[in-house]
């Protein structure tokens, strides 16, 4: 076209200097525009945080094999699912056989049975969901910021009104929204188990809860580092550790920890006294050197790992001697190292009743400890919330220094 | 060093500094764009014009200096700035799976413009930068030039009252660029301020009214172009006959270099001057067939300031 609109385009507006309508010009009514005082990095206005939520979740649908990636997910699970679950029955059912316990022989110990190996198989499942979801979330967000500025598209945002923080909560609750998608998906076959029996629904919802969460915080994780680092590999492998650091990693710290925490001094011990003859007669306090490792000084170190957080706020155990599901298991070793060495120590074993009366106490110590879950969740948020603060802070413009090799801002 | 006034709605930046580690990318640049004026950026490669313009975008802060945008400071009032300045990067990328509409209804709720209004904006801006039949196409199909003409739809969706454009004209095809001459002309005929880099300096001739030229970061000249006609250059006549022109111009005395395939340059003090001297020979009887200047108003300045390239 045109040069018919050029001209009019070109044509001098006849009224007030600021906007001429000439042509067809389509111009905005006035508008507040804003000075120069009011809200700056941190305003969090939500039409601003949906614009951002709205665009990034719209490009991750067109750009991505979405159904593809869903439906391989799902499939991965149902795989793992029933595999599991035929696993977990078998052993359980043989177990209980060869015990004599055939149909019909006990049916109270036959539920029980199923209970537990309905419970272990969730456990195992729960605890697959987490790593997958450890392994794929960081995908989520790894790439985000940095990815954006590679594309050229990052300071096209951030010279609008939105805020550092409108940008950087939008993305992320466009990376949550992406893996509660996939957190949605995995939930059928988490409740199949469920619905196996020998769960209680708290522990169901909580499991939930949790998931979401450790999603939310991966994300945040994924979101900072590719707010610091320029290039996108090096967010992703950055992200991955981090992750790696939280799940596995912490209870590995806590293990290598050990030495840390031992110590080897005189203690309170109560013993064994003997007759003359070498028969046990009674039992007697007294100082003695012992290597001791003082759990209670490191357990904290589990407390933020998602799986201990999942493990712990798992209720009671189904039997009186505990069960073998991996949530329990781990919830009791958390317990356990919390506790940690108790004086005088005990080593006068009169009698199998005393020792059974011995490891009841214990347990009922154990199980009169306080939850930690709610802190160790509290602490994978704050660290969450860390990462995104650092990259709002990395999101402020004008800006003094630029990502080594980066161009634009 | 201030000026006693700052045009309200204009830019002005005065001893603007920044510095990227030990590469000075601009000096030291003294610049006014004035409302309803296009000034143009005029530099070559490397000479700071896309730092300066970040600095004006307020995406860089300088590290020396002072810059006003349409009166408010972008070190300072950044939100200030970017609710009356449309920015269009040299390089820059788009969400390549939208469409262009969405990309500038995007673009329109980033700047908390009301829908109906923005999307009323959109069309329209569409329309002026011709790609109204592409608006529902996806940005990853455009081409080079039909993507420079959507950034420039971006940098105006907000209905900016200053328009900084970063090498426009760059990957856009002759009709393109005419068609960028008129929006740019158009823009401040509406009363914005308008600042252009570019190094393709015929094009700024008509698009500017003015340029500052800047080399190795630092202002080194600001031409009116409408002065800069009236300044004293070149200009090349050709004619059927050389012989009889070369004649007719030793019997005026004026001074010139032997003839060349193009015909004869001529220095000539002003266009008032190439208008008598045109009467003169056609008066002459020598046929005339053409008499132009040897190269555009900016280009001899240009050239003159700026031979040390880096
Ligand atoms: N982010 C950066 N880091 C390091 N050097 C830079 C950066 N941006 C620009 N420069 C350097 O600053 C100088 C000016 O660059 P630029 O402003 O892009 O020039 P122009 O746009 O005039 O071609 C160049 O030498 C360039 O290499
Ligand atoms: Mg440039």
């Amino acid at each position: 076209m045109s040069d018919d609109s050029l001209t009019s385009a070109a044509a001098p507006g006849p009224d007030d200097a600021a906007h001429a309508p000439g042509g067809a010009s389509v111009l905005l009514a006035a508008r507040p525009l804003p000075d120069g005082t009011g809200p700056g990095t941190w305003q969090l206005g939500w039409t601003g945080v949906r614009t951002v939520a709205v665009l990034e979740l719209r490009q991750r649908i067109r750009s991505t094999r979405w159904t593809a990636v869903l439906a391989l997910w799902t499939g991965v699970l149902a795989l793992l699912t029933i595999l599991v679950r035929w696993a977990v029955h078998r052993i359980y059912d043989e177990s209980f056989e060869g015990e004599g316990l055939g149909p019909g022989a006990d049916e109270a110990a036959a539920r029980l049975a199923d209970q537990v190996a309905g419970r272990l198989t969730f456990g195992i499942i729960v605890f697959l969901v987490l790593s997958l979801a450890g392994l794929v979330s960081p995908a989520l967000s790894a790439t985000s910021i940095n990815g954006d500025r590679q594309a050229g598209v990052l300071a096209t945002l951030q010279t609008t009104l939105l805020s550092p923080a409108q940008i950087v909560v939008g993305k992320l609750l466009a990376a949550w929204v992406t893996g509660l998608a996939l957190l949605a998906a995995a939930v059928p076959f988490i409740g199949w188990i469920y619905l196996d029996g020998g769960t209680p629904f708290g522990r169901l919802a909580v499991v939930v809860v949790v998931l979401a969460l450790t999603i939310l915080v991966v994300c945040a994780i994924g979101l900072g580092w590719s707010a610091i680092t320029a290039r996108t590999s090096s967010s992703a492998v950055l992200t991955y550790l981090t992750v790696a650091f939280l799940g596995p990693g912490l209870p590995l710290l806590f293990a290598l920890s050990v030495p840390l925490v031992t110590e080897n001094k005189p203690v309170a011990v109560r013993q064994q006294l003997y007759t003359a003859e070498g028969a046990p007669t009674g039992c007697r306090v007294a100082q003695e050197e012992r290597t001791i490792t003082y759990t209670n000084r490191s357990w904290w170190l589990l407390a933020a790992s998602p799986y201990v957080v999942v493990a712990d706020a798992s209720p009671k155990p189904l039997t009186e001697n505990g069960s073998d599901d991996p949530m329990t298991l781990i919830r009791d070793s958390v317990r356990e190292a919390r506790l940690g060495p108790r004086f005088p120590l005990e080593e006068c074993y009169e009698s199998d009743q005393a020792q059974q009366r011995l490891d009841e106490q214990r347990r009922d110590q154990r199980e009169s400890l306080g939850v930690t879950w709610p802190y160790g969740l509290a602490a994978d948020l704050a660290l969450g919330g860390l990462f995104v603060a650092v990259a709002v802070r990395r999101l402020r413009t004008p800006t003094r220094r630029l990502p080594t090799g980066t161009r634009v801002a | 060093m201030t000026e006693p006034t700052v045009p309200r709605a204009g830019i002005t930046a005065r001893g603007v500094r920044r510095t990227f580690g030990d590469v000075v990318a601009v000096d030291h640049i003294d610049l006014d764009a004035p409302p309803g004026k296009v000034t143009a950026l005029v530099g070559p490669n490397g000479s700071g014009k896309t730092t300066l313009l970040l600095v004006l975008a307020s995406l860089l802060v300088p590290d020396a200096g002072q810059v006003s945008i349409a009166g408010f400071d972008p070190v300072t009032q950044p939100r200030a700035v970017r609710a009356r300045t449309g920015w269009m990067p040299d390089v820059f990328g788009t969400w390549e799976s939208l469409t262009c509409r969405e990309v500038l209804l995007t673009v329109g709720d980033a700047f908390a413009l009301p829908r109906a209004a923005a999307a009323a904006r959109v069309d329209h801006l569409l329309e002026l930068v011709h790609l109204a039949d592409l608006r529902d196409r996806p940005t990853q199909v455009l081409s080079r030039g039909q993507k420079q003409r959507l950034g420039l739809a971006r940098a105006l969706v907000h209905d900016p009252d200053v328009v900084l454009l970063d090498e426009p004209a760059s990957g856009l095809d002759p009709r393109s660029r005419i068609e960028l001459r008129g929006i740019v002309r158009g823009l401040a005929a509406e009363g914005r301020t308008v600042l252009v880099s570019s190094h393709v300096l015929a094009e700024l001739d008509e698009m500017a009214d003015r340029a500052v030229i800047v080399a190795r970061g630092r202002t080194v000249a600001v031409e009116e172009v409408a002065a800069a006609a009236q300044a004293r250059r070149t200009w090349r006549v050709r004619a059927l006959d050389t012989g009889v022109l070369l004649a007719a111009l030793d019997a005026r005395r004026t001074p010139h270099p032997p003839p060349d395939r193009d015909g004869v340059e001529v220095e000539l003090g002003s266009d008032v001057e190439a208008a008598e001297l045109l009467a003169a020979l056609v008066r002459d009887g020598v046929p005339v067939v053409e008499l132009a200047p040897a190269s555009g108003v900016l280009e001899q300045a240009y050239l003159a300031l700026t031979e040390d390239r880096r």
